[in-house]
């Protein structure tokens, strides 16, 4: 290529949009520090930076300001999901009897949550009319159990230290994990959710952190296949999370065999 | 069409000093980071995966690697506002090609062009109000399909070979439309710089 063709090609090469023998083409010429070259990939940069800035303005919630803090340990967690929490678990018990999922844990404890859910449930409603966006993940959850196809495993139940809770895969919606008694990871700590292959290395599913109360909600949203998936498993992770699981999963969900 | 113009003018009093601070792992500095950054991270990141929960997983994925990467960040030669909209878009673009099992192009690539030393002797001042008017007045001039390839490189993150695909066009006419479109850009936004 000749720098003329080069120059055409630093906005898209910065973009990671070229083909391979493009951009390896590129990066040796680079590696020659061609003054006129590192100039065009900087303006280049500049450009994409604008790009950045076109979008229309979007107002983040509150909360996230004290999740990203509270997940590089800048600030101490102090998520407002107790909420969330309970209408999750007002809406999965709804979803329960509703939809008829089998629960795996004991039916009698089930039966108890349910009682308890109902009077939770009306107050879910209602904070989900008004549009409440600190319950956006939940309405998505809400949209994921009532999937016919979404499946869920357990995981904590005969275990005596926590955390408890449940796990559902569903192969177009992707992952959604609920536990309970999940201390917050330590400053500078993350946890990070894992699917486990039937072969295969685990594929990363998402880092979280659990609010105060020790709940999480985490989604991993995209297609999952089902059929070779044998677990979802969940580890303590640095903070930028890894590619790979570097400490033992302290939780692990075996999925039902895929029929 | 409302931008984000009223919260650029913050961009333009970027404290020297963030960066070092950041690299002193001075929890004040994050805080003024986010603060400075965390809206049109947002915005760019909504943008371009048009799902709030997932925007704010990657809002708090984008900050997080800003935070473990800032060693590497040469606080006298860089600028952070175009590191962290980098970040950001990547981490973005990544979680649509996953959704969308675009897997071709790795989350590895991406990676690489985030790297803090790409973005030494940039300016922060380039990311000002009067560059993004600048931007948007020369978008603005281009033909429907130029405008189109670009919005499908910078927020669908599509190779040229992909957006023929889409478009259902040759190759070689959607290279023209893109080439001649950030032609038109730089040139636009060169003669803007030295006027």
């Amino acid at each position: 290529m000749t720098h003329e063709e080069m120059r055409d090609l630093y906005e898209l090469y910065a973009l990671g949009l070229l083909d391979r023998e493009e951009e390896q083409e590129i990066e040796e010429h680079l590696q020659r520090s061609c003054p006129e070259c590192v100039a065009a990939l900087r303006q280049a940069l500049e450009t994409n930076a604008l790009f950045g800035m076109m979008p229309e303005a979007a107002t983040p919630p509150k909360r996230l300001r004290k999740r990203v803090l509270a997940s590089v340990g800048a600030q101490p967690p102090e998520f407002g999901w107790a909420a969330v929490w309970a209408s999750v678990a007002a809406c999965l018990a709804l979803v329960l009897v509703i939809g008829g999922i089998k629960m795996s844990g004991d039916l009698q404890n089930s039966r108890r949550e349910l009682r308890a859910s109902n009077q939770q449930a009306e107050q879910a409603r209602r904070e989900l009319q008004a549009g409440n966006a600190q319950l956006s993940r939940l309405q998505e959850a809400l949209r994921f159990l009532n999937e016919p196809q979404t499946v869920q495993a357990t995981f904590g139940g005969g275990q005596t230290v926590p955390p408890t809770g449940r796990v559902f895969v569903n192969p177009t919606r992707g992952v959604l994990l609920i536990a309970a008694h999940l201390p917050p990871a330590p400053s500078g700590r993350i946890y990070e959710m894992w699917i486990i292959p039937k072969k295969g290395a685990p594929a990363p599913a998402g880092l979280f952190q659990s609010d105060a109360q020790g709940n999480v909600v985490h989604i991993l949203s995209g297609p999952v296949n089902r059929a070779d998936t044998a677990a979802i498993a969940v580890t303590e992770e640095p903070a930028a999370g890894s590619s790979a699981p570097t400490t033992k999963p302290f939780i692990v969900a075996p999925l039902p065999a895929h029929s | 069409m409302m931008f984000l113009l009223p919260i650029l003018a913050a961009l333009l009093k970027e404290d020297p000093d963030l960066a070092r601070r950041l690299k002193n792992r001075d929890p004040r500095a994050m805080a003024e980071l986010y603060d400075r950054y965390g809206r049109i991270a947002f915005a760019l990141i909504m943008r371009i995966v048009r799902n709030e929960a997932a925007a704010e997983d990657l809002v708090q994925e984008t900050f997080i690697r800003v935070w473990n990467r800032v060693h590497a960040f040469d606080h006298e030669r860089g600028a952070l506002g175009p590191w962290v909209l980098a970040v950001a878009r990547n981490r973005a673009i990544d979680y649509l090609r996953s959704v969308e099992g675009r897997l071709e192009k790795s989350a590895l690539e991406l990676d690489k062009l985030e790297q803090p030393a790409l973005f030494m002797n940039l300016e922060n001042s380039v990311l000002n109000i009067d560059r993004v008017r600048q931007l948007r007045g020369a978008f603005e001039k281009l033909t429907p399909n130029q405008r189109l390839v670009l919005e499908l490189a910078y927020y669908e993150g599509l190779s040229q070979t992909e957006m023929a695909d889409r478009l259902k066009q040759p190759l070689g006419t959607v290279k023209t439309w893109v080439r001649t479109a950030l032609k038109l850009l730089r040139d636009e936004l060169g003669e803007a710089a030295v006027a």
